[in-house]
């Protein structure tokens, strides 16, 4: 050990002056590096810039370039353009929506079928999140959490058929009703809004439940024990204490559902129907077909965005102003 | 009262958690069926299904192809989503806000949207479909993920560390490599866990950037369009179980991660 040692010490006191033993030491002695060092540190204006330009130019170019090309391209009349062909602007691409009931009927039923889902997931994970959050222990609850999100790491195609299993006509869910003896043949679920909206509340409970359950338990305990003492009743105390503290989670677990649910593509086409047709549906029909049917993908693309964006904004303001309303 | 609540709710808990397993449970349980016909109930056995799957080229090379896109997209994010975190985090500038919104962008916008986006600027780009289209747009859908757990972890590291090196001649790069960098690898992980599920699940994006090689979820989705038969309940079993594979050892990540905070 001792020999170890000294004769490492002599070498390297032959080799390298004692700061530079460690590779860092190295590299920072190191002439080209220390060139580039203080080039790029001589102000700290210009060790920002080269800090910034990276990462600014890669969010124009990849984050908003593909919204701002989309939009391009929807106001075109031709996208691929064809070689000797002139692309020309127009608004066709978006009044075409208007003129077709096959066109804005889907995209109707999609906010619609998403703002009623939404409403469903909300419905079904509060009660989830407020048992986690209020009646489990600490020591437990991270356990009981990390359960409901096993199914949650599984893929959206491999949870839709997980779902058409459940609900087939030969399904689980049909077996069970005709073995009580609650039915003679199988209730048709599959195909329907019904099978869509179990697959999607299916998809997206995780990411109400989780707002729900951060913004339970951040309330205090002590401020439904104080409105106990004072006499309120479960249900006073809920809708005037608990409900109004955690409409920000509601507000925020909404909104990421609803934009969501007006998002999915796979699961409509497999667990619903021609009745059914959703907006996702539409556009994708547009991008099958190669050529000059892209323009008006684009246009539906940007009315199904512009639409989803409004109505999630009303949403927050709406949200926001009920939440002033309480505390005033 | 607040007794039966109690019950009443932890009932609740207990249906969701049935709704959220018993779904996969029955998916995973069909593809033992000796049968070629997807339906209760099931009468013999086989392994068949699955034995048959582990031998079948197709859903090999699927899965290696979904796996190899997985890694390339979630390299590049965790680059350049980390870069962008060190950028954003405790800096204030101008235009900092707009960046940030158009940062998180990608993680707002809904799926088939997004989807339709990447696909004309591929084209716009001149990238052709296949694996690089899909590789460049998950790696662009997931910057959000990993620019939000990076930015969290960095507003905890204490800023005399920083400092203190500093103090002792270490240059802004040599700081941030032997100080911030190791403080940001149990972060690190855990975004390159969450963007490697992103990535292996997503089927919307592959689908449409994709060329004639599909993805697992994409090769799932081509077979369950021409009916359903027990094997793909093995193969999407396979993708089930590399999930949650994957979503363990994230879990074991997090946990670390913690702790260490």
């Amino acid at each position: 050990m001792t020999y170890d040692a000294s004769a490492r010490e002599e070498r390297g006191a032959v080799a390298e002056s004692a700061s530079d033993r460690t590779f860092w030491g190295r590299l920072s002695s190191w002439a080209p590096y220390r060139w580039l060092a203080s080039f790029a540190t001589a102000s700290p204006r210009r060790q920002f810039i080269i800090l910034a330009v990276f990462p600014i130019l890669w969010v124009l170019t990849q984050h908003l370039g593909p919204m701002l090309q989309m939009l391009r391209v929807s106001l075109t009349d031709a996208y691929p353009v064809a070689p000797g062909v002139e692309q020309h602007f127009t608004f066709d691409n978006y009044l075409s929506f208007f003129g077709d009931s096959i066109f804005w009927m889907p995209f109707f039923r999609t906010l619609i079928f998403a703002g009623v889902f939404t409403f469903c997931t909300l419905i079904i994970t509060y009660p989830v999140a407020y048992f986690l959050a209020r009646h489990v222990s600490p020591k437990n609850r991270m356990l009981l959490l990390l359960l409901l999100l096993i199914p949650f790491w599984v893929g959206e195609i491999v949870r839709t058929y997980a779902i058409m299993i459940l609900l087939g006509n030969t399904g689980a869910v049909n077996m069970v009703l005709r073995f009580l003896g609650l039915i003679d043949r199988p209730i048709p679920f599959m195909y329907t809004s019904f099978s869509m909206g179990v697959g999607i509340v299916y998809l997206t409970a995780l990411y109400m439940l989780l707002p729900l359950y951060s913004s339970l338990e951040k309330l205090p305990k002590s401020m439904n024990e104080a409105a106990a003492d004072l006499g309120a009743g479960a249900w006073t105390r809920f809708r005037r204490i608990t409900l109004p503290m955690t409409l920000e989670g509601i507000s925020s677990g909404c909104t990421l559902v609803f934009l969501i649910s007006t998002g999915f593509y796979a699961t409509p086409v497999l667990l619903g129907g021609p009745s059914t047709t959703v907006f996702a549906e539409t556009i994708a029909g547009f991008f099958h077909v190669a050529g000059d049917q892209w323009p008006t993908g684009a246009a539906f693309a940007v009315i199904m965005f512009l639409a989803a964006l409004l109505i999630t904004t009303a949403f927050q303001r709406l949200m926001t102003a009920l939440r002033k309303g309480d505390t005033k | 009262m607040t007794r039966h609540n109690r019950i009443l709710l932890s009932c609740v808990y207990w249906a969701f958690v049935a709704y959220v397993f018993v779904p996969l449970i029955l998916m995973v349980t069909m593809g033992f069926k000796d049968s070629n016909f997807i339906g209760f109930p099931i009468r013999s056995w086989t392994l068949d299904w699955y034995t048959g799957v582990l031998a079948d080229t197709e859903t090999l090379t699927a899965f290696g192809y979904s796996v190899s896109i997985a890694v390339l997209s979630t390299v590049f994010s965790v680059i350049v989503g980390t870069w962008i975190a060190v950028l954003l985090e405790g800096r204030k500038f101008w235009g900092r806000a707009a960046i940030f919104g158009m940062t998180v962008l990608p993680a707002l916008i809904p799926g088939i949207i997004s989807a339709i986006a990447f696909r004309i600027y591929a084209r716009y780009l001149g990238i052709e479909p296949g694996m690089g289209a899909i590789v460049w747009s998950h790696a662009v859908h997931n910057v959000p993920f990993v620019v939000l757990v990076v930015m969290a972890r960095l507003s905890t590291l204490p800023k005399s560390q920083i400092e203190a090196a500093r103090d002792l001649g270490a240059d802004p790069l040599i700081a941030f490599l032997r100080i911030t960098f190791p403080y940001l690898v149990p972060a690190i992980m855990g975004a390159s866990i969450f963007c490697l599920l992103l990535s292996f699940d997503d089927f919307v994006r592959s689908f449409f950037l994709g060329g004639y090689e599909p993805t697992l979820p994409v090769l799932i989705f081509a077979k369950l369009k021409s009916g359903m038969s027990p094997e793909i309940n093995a193969i999407a079993t396979v993708a089930l179980v590399m999930t949650a594979v994957i979503g363990v050892w994230a879990e074991r990540f997090t946990r670390r991660m913690n702790k260490d905070s």
